[in-house]
């Protein structure tokens, strides 16, 4: 490593420490508030630190009892998961064969441009004409419904992502396998897909995030447990008569736990450099 | 039998033409360079045999078959790439057996091939490596292995030298002629190098703008290129190219009074052309005294460098320039005028509107 001075090693790392406080202190305060008691929330001066820790809302919110606010958000939990996960999976399927087409033929690739135009769009303007069609469809207030116009959101995205990384393998690599006789599907199932993957991971990572965290036409095309999404869910318990922060701080928490679940288990795939080595360099 | 044959292939980009008829038959066996520097249309002529890219016109045959629209794959021809192209993602004994893989050979035969291979190419210690753990010279040899495990009819290269530094590259040349002697396959090999085209082939195609230049053994282009361009394109330090007006078998150097007495071979040709190029190899070149009879020019001497097997020199002759390659001991004086002795049978002459050897 460089030689550097004194001063300049404290203030990189107190940079880092800035860093680490502006995107921890939110989720770290969130934390705190639901495993607040409603005293200690509301008390003034203002508790850093409950005087008692209550886990009760935990309780409340993953309880099964029927009817109760535990059920309502246990189920929104489950949708988010069915919804997202559809719509990321499905982006993907739509998203490898047309990257790959659209990296290999450079001619064909205004279509892609076309579709990204579309994505300019504000979601308010698509709302009503994608109402009307879910309606049509039988298809409001469905997870499918949801996960289907979600899609339309991811697969430009993913897309786009995915025809970046297909960029970067060397067409070469592919016209090898050719000539040693692999079909097309094979070819991209195992060369360019394995040397794609960390690619894929990403785009994968992000679409989930992007459907899990997406409100405004989940709160539109849901009404109630069938399909309500965890978005629309906290956004109710933040709309009662009393709103409880302590609770709506543990339905936070609670929400970023499978995306953190699903970014641990792709850091494996995320391992990048895969691609080093099959040409020079 | 002729292992490849090229009828008049013809490729065009939108209105741009880059192969304008392409004739060659190879026999089997032969080591064919294709030759030219960048843009000439040797590395789609390649494609276009390897089935990369179609021909717009024209037949490829290959073994007496026409492959015009039959697959890369069945074209019965192994590649190597310029970048290797080798499958990150898979170990050196995949990458070199993936051929075999693909068309369904037992798992005992493709390991039994895979090693043969990799013996031949001494690089068995690798192949349970990754290409990313290899060095340069190693990834070209298991892209060659993976050529080399298919026992293909031909054998195509697409500059596989080129990211090579010097020294590797030389050895790996000397390798290629190993492998070309003791398996005795029919090769064609894409470069710009002149050196490894001179050192490799039984044949070389010249191509410029499209087209073959000339096609000829390396001795033949070397001895008697066709035209002042494939003559430029070969030797190193490059061919003195003198121009001259030809009068009573004398070819008088533009720009000087220095002529030279044509042998008596050339005179007739020269003289309905007038106005000719005078080709004069370097190493052609000899030291004279001044007494000396024979073919002489003499010219004033700039520059003497040194590069250790000989020395080059040059000089001016009139308002033109005149490299000659010497033995390293020679005394030359810079500064002064110095005649050198030609070798008669060594000389070149061109046609200047056309180009063409006379």
């Amino acid at each position: 490593m460089e030689r550097r001075s004194l001063t300049a090693t404290i203030l990189v790392h107190l940079a880092a420490l800035l860093l680490l406080v502006v995107i921890l202190a939110p989720v770290v305060w969130l934390f705190i508030m639901s495993i607040s008691s409603t005293p200690d929330l509301i008390a003034k001066p203002l508790h850093w630190w409950p005087d008692t820790v209550d886990l009760s809302r935990y309780g409340v919110l993953l309880s099964s009892v029927a009817n109760s606010a535990g059920e309502a958000f246990v189920a929104s939990l489950f949708n988010s998961i069915k919804v997202a996960g559809m719509a990321t999976v499905a982006a993907l399927f739509v998203a490898v064969p047309s990257a790959w087409a659209v990296s290999r033929t450079p001619s064909v690739g205004w279509s892609l441009y076309a579709v990204i135009a579309t994505y300019m769009l504000p979601p308010v303007a698509l709302a009503v004409p994608l109402y009307m069609t879910l309606a049509w469809a039988g298809l409001l207030n469905n997870v499918f419904g949801l996960a289907l116009v979600y899609l339309t959101i991811l697969a430009p995205f993913t897309t786009w992502l995915m025809k970046s990384g297909f960029d970067s393998i060397p067409r070469e690599i592919e016209s090898a396998a050719t000539m040693d006789g692999a079909r097309l599907d094979q070819i991209l199932r195992l060369i360019t897909l394995p040397l794609a993957a960390p690619v894929m991971a990403t785009a994968a990572l992000f679409a989930f995030l992007l459907a899990w965290d997406e409100f405004f036409y989940a709160l539109l095309f849901t009404s109630d447990q069938r399909a309500k999404t965890l978005t629309v869910a906290i956004a109710d318990l933040a709309g009662g008569r009393v709103s409880d922060y302590g609770l709506i701080a543990t339905a936070g928490v609670l929400a970023a736990l499978p995306p953190l679940l699903v970014g641990l288990f792709m850091q494996r795939a995320l391992i990048a450099g895969l691609t080093s080595g099959g040409v020079k360099g | 039998m002729s292992a490849l044959e090229l009828i008049n292939v013809r490729k065009r980009y939108g209105t741009v033409e880059t192969l304008k008829g392409i004739d060659l038959s190879l026999a089997s066996g032969e080591f064919l360079v294709l030759l030219g520097p960048s843009g000439c249309g040797k590395s789609t002529l390649l494609n276009i045999i390897a089935g990369l890219a179609e021909a717009t016109e024209g037949d490829v045959r290959i073994g007496d078959r026409s492959v015009t629209g039959v697959h890369p794959k069945d074209r019965d021809i192994a590649m190597v790439f310029q970048s290797y192209a080798l499958y990150p993602n898979m170990s050196v004994a995949r990458n070199i057996g993936f051929g075999l893989e693909m068309r369904n050979v037992p798992a005992v035969e493709r390991t039994e091939a895979v090693q043969k291979a990799a013996k031949i190419l001494q690089i068995e210690n690798l192949l349970g490596r990754k290409p990313s753990e290899l060095s340069g010279g190693q990834r070209q040899r298991v892209a060659i292995g993976r050529a080399l495990v298919r026992d293909p009819q031909i054998f195509l290269f697409d500059e596989p030298l080129s990211n090579l530094d010097a020294k590797l590259r030389m050895e790996m040349r000397t390798e290629l002629k190993r492998l070309h002697q003791m398996l005795g396959t029919t090769i064609v090999y894409v470069t710009h190098d002149q050196i490894e085209a001179m050192t490799l082939a039984t044949c070389i195609a010249v191509m410029r703008d499209g087209q073959i230049e000339q096609l000829a053994t390396p001795d033949e282009i070397y001895n008697r290129p066709a035209t002042r361009y494939v003559a430029s394109f070969v030797g190193s330090p490059p061919m003195n190219m003198l121009d001259a007006t030809v009068a009573d078998g004398i070819a008088q150097i533009v720009g000087s009074v220095s002529g030279i007495p044509l042998p008596q071979a050339l005179r007739e040709n020269a003289a309905r052309a007038r106005d000719v190029i005078i080709g004069i190899r370097p190493e052609s070149l000899t030291l004279a005294s001044s007494e000396d009879a024979g073919l002489a020019i003499e010219a004033k001497v700039e520059v003497v460098e040194l590069t250790g097997p000989e020395l080059v020199v040059t000089s001016t002759i009139g308002s033109q320039r005149l490299t000659a390659s010497l033995p390293p001991k020679s005394q030359i004086a810079v500064g002064a005028s110095q005649r050198f002795n030609i070798d008669a049978s060594a000389l070149h002459i061109f046609d200047k509107a056309t180009g063409k050897r006379i």
